[in-house]
């Protein structure tokens, strides 16, 4: 019989602390670095915010598309209006790139859609027993994703936006989308109970992102415009990261990226952090707007 | 008749199995057999192995026995029904009375982690008022512990487990739930619609699963064969939670280790005989815990009798083995327009209490209350069931097994009332230890029968009324309680509230085997809450001096 | 009573699936085993094997399976190795012994109907002595074994256990079959994984 040892040993096989620190810190370290990088960038040579704003429909567009299709692929795409959704996200990305004057019905059309996709995602939740409930609005059809695809249509229509008004205009409005989407992912991370403490990140940032932004719209000061053009940047180095969180979480699921065909729906949607990154990349357009750039 | 083969014993050398890994180990301290423990716990289940977990980390040193293998998940479980029957206690237990119990599958785990390791992880507390269900409602008798304390105390233990429960849960009073509710699935939504049809409240049902996750647990992936093992690792059971923390905290757990007999020597325990590794041992303890569950534990004090106690150790009063409970597990049946397809995800993710927390309503014609959830059996569970209710064979038994995927059904979890003559005994044959087998006779009072009823005629109007036709009603029960009950008064219980048996005062019990009434819910929460109130109340008893002394 | 058997997942088989990440290989070992290793009759005597199987045949009739399940080999092997189930009623004898009163009684029940050995009656007539058996209506003598016990609980249990976790059976009545690592995503009503049994084809029921 083996002796008893003097210490109680200490081994990793504790599933006693449920937050997984190790790699938030890591994430959060890589948000530091990439967004620290990003608020140092000096102002290179200054797109113009129309092109930003372009830029920024078409990486909108690309996160519903991808997001929308997987959604929808875990649907089973048993309503053919489900098509409607990746079909106008494509439209509207690819409208970015042409002859914007020609994509305008298709950007419009992307908002009607993503208008009558709530209304759909809606009665996806009521039509589950219990109505309105937490496990529904957790489960049924996202009840708020159907307006991101609006967005990107509102943001192609921004490619029109020429005046400090029309900034402002644009001000106030990506920084109401940024407060939807926060509640979109305050709702999922509530449901992941924030097992990772950086899955609070992007209900804090943006919301206080948001708020600066709404300021700029309301009073166009210039004394706050540069923290407000930091938090931006912040955000957009947030939906990077988040990416990369989120592809770290599917893995994290059981058989990992080798069994993607759960796993990637089971987990956390890969597409849905880069919408941050493109509703910050409007955004700042919209403060060069309101700063009378070009 | 034990048959299946059981691994070596892998908890030696001073390493014993990291349950994260598909083969690796940690590092587990020893101890002699000569060295006298604290504490030798028998039994490593909801009770025990929370127990060991807490008097480990409190500084005690713990050796924790258990008859069963301790299992590798990831790579020991098959998705394979008949493969893992190794999980469950298959040496027979003699049934008899007018109702006998059906042990095995149906309620007996032998595994380091107990029958949470196949438990279908329904996590519901009692209602407060089942704590004093003789004062408060009239029947059974009361526990010898406050309903506020328990209620920390399950509190405790569902951080523990990270019990993934709805937000707001309809009865009782307020929980909050760590982990968020799993997605109910078709099976639940049976329920629901059936309970939204009658007017009654229902609820995703609070699982011991995560729902995200947690440590080195990955979410739950809905492959529904909980009952046989969850190979993700998802289920939270003591064999992933308190298991790795008793070890972690210096506890050792020794695998495929029998108990035989508890020694005493002047009215004191002085450890327990063992067989492990094909040799009987004797491993010396200053206190020996029997958390073996309601069959076990009871057989384990009968076996040790002695020239002073012979008729079993602790049962001056004659407790030892009476009150023995079963839950009543009727359940109704029928076949659904939809594709249900109902082994998706774990069994029961809808469920309702209702009945739990009515007393005054004219239909209500019985004592005590049940719950009831929906159901997912894997096929030969379903098919079992059909031919033992119903007798059917040949095509038509075909015909009515290739409906699985339109079943959907309510079971209910029924409290039955304690009786004295309910009651594990010795039979007069052995096992292969040479140790003789449990007897056990049991049946329903009227009480029961009229509950039994009346749930099955509710459940099945619910499920009538959620689009549920050729209804089938089919009788079993599940879960054991009591058989050592703890109580308040030496002449009709056999432990304190503290667990410590009234005769022995080094002698304690810790498992379901405590509880004195069977509550209308799934019993683990209940068992593991009170094992960790049962290891506080051990600490500050050593803390005051008090462990050594006798009663009084 | 008898009469055909409509399949509503006919093209299903679990078994398509043993590459895919809904089988591990624990349980490719474990189904290995099941597929190819069927151990042959150790426990039944010659003379009670073609009873046992007789009975297989009432209980389970497999003429539509061009791979039936060998269900009497695993009986065989369960009593073999004393594979227990955790309970025996006070009531009956240990399972053994259960099994060999009851096939020997079958016969007798068989030869008081006027035939040689219930192997010998048609299909139709099995499952008439089975159904007289189940109600109590005895010819031969059990020899106080309580019969419903036997003929529901040890009998009719143990095949349905054997076929339904047999993939065969799991493929018949469309269940998912293995589920590990991979489990399932699509959780509502008449929803289904793409590496779950299509849609049944449904008779009016
Ligand atoms: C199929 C099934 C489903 C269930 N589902 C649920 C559910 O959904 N929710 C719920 O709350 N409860 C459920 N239960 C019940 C729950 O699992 C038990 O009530 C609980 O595990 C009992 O805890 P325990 O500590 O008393 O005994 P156990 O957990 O059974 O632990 C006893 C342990 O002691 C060991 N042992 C016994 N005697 C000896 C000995 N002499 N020497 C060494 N070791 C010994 C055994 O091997 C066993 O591992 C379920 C049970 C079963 C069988
Ligand atoms: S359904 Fe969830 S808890 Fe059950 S076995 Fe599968 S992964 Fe484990």
């Amino acid at each position: 019989m083996v002796p008893a040892q003097e210490k109680s040993v200490r081994h990793p096989a504790r599933n006693t602390s449920s937050r997984d620190w190790r790699s938030a810190a890591l994430g959060i370290g890589a948000l530091a670095a990439l967004g620290g990088a990003a608020l140092l960038m000096r102002r290179r040579t200054r797109l113009d915010p129309r092109r930003k704003i372009r830029q920024s429909a078409a990486a909108m567009g690309g996160s519903i598309l991808a997001d929308s299709a997987m959604e929808h692929l875990r649907g089973g795409f048993h309503n053919p209006a489900m098509y409607a959704a990746p079909a106008l996200a494509t439209l509207s990305m690819l409208g970015t790139t042409g002859n914007a004057r020609a994509a305008r019905p298709v950007h419009a059309a992307a908002v009607a859609v993503g208008a009558a996709g709530l209304g759909f995602h809606a009665y996806n939740i009521l039509k589950r027993p219990g109505g309105v409930s937490w496990n529904n609005l957790f489960y049924a059809a996202p009840i708020g994703a159907p307006g991101g695809l609006a967005v990107t249509g509102i943001l192609g229509l921004a490619d029109a936006a020429r005046t400090r008004d029309h900034g402002r205009l644009l001000a106030g409005f990506i920084a109401l989308a940024t407060l939807a989407e926060v509640a979109e992912v305050a709702l999922l991370h509530f449901r992941g109970a924030w097992h990772n403490p950086a899955m609070v990140l992007p209900v804090t940032v943006p919301p206080a992102t948001a708020a600066l932004l709404l300021g700029q719209a309301l009073h166009p000061r210039t004394t706050t415009r540069p923290l407000a053009r930091s938090a931006l940047r912040l955000m957009g180095a947030m939906g990077v990261i988040g990416t990369g969180f989120h592809i770290y979480g599917v893995s994290r699921n059981m058989g990992g990226w080798g069994n993607w065909r759960q796993t990637a729906f089971a987990g956390p949607p890969v597409p849905a952090p880069s919408s941050f990154t493109a509703l910050a990349l409007a955004g700042d357009a919209a403060l060069d707007l309101i700063g009378g750039t070009p | 008749m034990m048959a299946l083969q059981d691994p070596d014993p892998r908890a030696i050398d001073g390493h014993a199995p990291d349950v994260f890994s598909r083969d690796g180990t940690v590092p587990m301290r020893q101890f002699s057999d000569r060295e006298e423990v604290d504490f030798a716990i028998v039994g490593t289940g909801c009770g025990g192995g929370v127990l060991a977990a807490k008097l480990a980390e409190a500084g005690f040193s713990v050796v924790a026995f258990d008859a069963g293998a301790f299992w590798w998940p990831l790579s020991d479980f098959a998705s394979d029904e008949r493969a893992q029957d190794k999980l469950y206690w298959l040496d027979p237990r003699i049934s008899e009375g007018d109702d006998p119990l059906e042990f095995g599958q149906n309620n007996s785990g032998r595994s380091v982690g107990g029958s949470s390791v196949h438990f279908q992880m329904v996590a519901l507390r009692f209602r407060p008022e089942w704590f004093r269900s003789r004062s408060l409602l009239g029947y059974a008798v009361d526990w010898p512990v406050d309903w506020r304390e328990m209620w920390h105390y399950y509190d405790e233990v569902e951080r523990a487990c990270a019990i993934s429960g709805p937000v707001t849960y309809p009865w009782g009073p307020k929980r909050h739930y760590p982990y968020r509710a799993h997605e109910v699935n078709a099976a639940g939504q049976v329920l629901a619609r059936g309970a939204e049809a009658l007017g009654v409240p229902w609820a995703p049902t609070p699982l011991a699963t995560v729902s995200a996750p947690r440590g080195k647990s990955p979410p739950c992936v809905y492959r529904g064969m909980c009952k046989i093992g969850c190979s993700t690792n998802a289920k939270q059971s003591v064999l992933v939670t308190y298991i790795p923390r008793a070890l972690d905290a210096g506890a050792e757990i020794r695998d495929l280790a029998m108990v035989g007999r508890i020694e005493t020597d002047k009215g004191r325990a002085t450890g327990v005989e063992y067989h492990r590794a094909g040799q009987w041992r004797f491993q010396r303890a200053r206190n020996v815990v029997c958390a073996g569950y309601s069959i076990e534990t009871p057989r384990l004090l009968l076996n040790s009798a002695n020239a002073r106690q012979p008729g079993g150790l602790a049962n001056s009063s004659g407790t030892v083995g009476r009150y023995l409970m079963a839950h009543l597990n009727d359940a109704v049946w029928g076949v659904m327009d939809d594709e249900i397809r109902w082994y998706k995800g774990p069994p029961s993710m809808a469920c309702c209490e209702h009945w739990n927390y009515i007393d005054d309503h004219p239909d209500k014609d019985f004592d005590g209350g049940y719950s009831f959830m929906s159901q997912g059996p894997l096929p030969t569970d379903f098919a079992r069931m059909l031919v033992t209710n119903e007798g059917v064979f040949g095509t038509e038994l075909r015909r009515q097994m290739a409906l699985y995927n339109r079943m959907a059904g309510l079971k209910m979890v029924g409290e039955t009332i304690p009786q004295a003559d309910n009651r594990v005994t010795l039979a007069d044959e052995i096992d292969d230890f040479g140790l003789r087998r449990a007897r056990v006779t049991y049946s329903y009072c009227d009480n029961d029968r009229r509950m039994q009823r009346h749930a099955r005629d509710f459940m099945a109007r619910m499920l009538g009324a959620a689009g549920g036709r050729d209804l089938l009603e089919t009788g079993s029960t599940a879960h054991l309680m009591g058989g050592c009950r703890m109580g308040n008064d030496p002449e009709t219980s056999v432990t304190d509230s503290d667990g410590r048996t009234w005769d022995i005062p080094n002698l304690w019990v810790c498992d379901g085997s405590l509880m004195p009434t069977a509550g209308g819910v799934n019993p683990s929460m209940t068992i593991m809450a009170n094992a960790a109130r049962i290891a506080d109340r051990i600490t500050t008893l050593a803390a005051h001096g008090e462990l050594d002394r006798a009663h009084g | 009573m008898s009469g055909t058997f409509h399949r509503p997942y006919p093209a299903w088989n679990v078994l398509d699936k043993w590459d895919s990440p809904s089988f591990n290989d624990t349980t490719r070992e474990v189904l290995r085993q099941r597929l190819e290793e069927v151990p042959g009759r150790r426990f039944f005597t010659a003379d009670e094997w073609p009873t046992l199987v007789a009975l297989c045949d009432a209980v389970l009739p497999q003429d539509d399976n061009p791979d039936p399940v060998p269900l009497a080999n695993w009986i065989d092997a369960a009593l073999f190795e004393g594979r227990g189930n955790g309970t025996r009623h006070a009531d009956m004898p240990a399972p053994p012994d259960a099994w060999r009163l009851g096939l020997a009684a079958l016969d007798a029940e068989a030869g008081a109907r006027g035939a040689a050995d219930f192997a010998s009656l048609d299909r139709e007539e099995r499952g008439a002595v089975l159904r007289d058996v189940d109600a109590g209506r005895l010819r031969a003598d059990w020899q106080g074994m309580p019969v419903r016990r036997f003929f529901r609980n040890l009998v009719l249990a143990e095949i349905v256990a054997i076929y339904y976790s047999h993939p065969t059976g799991q493929s018949e009545i469309g269940f998912g079959g293995p589920a590990s690592p991979r489990g399932y995503v699509r959780l509502q009503p008449n929803r289904a994984d793409s590496w779950e049994a299509p849609p049944g084809k449904w008779e009016r029921t």
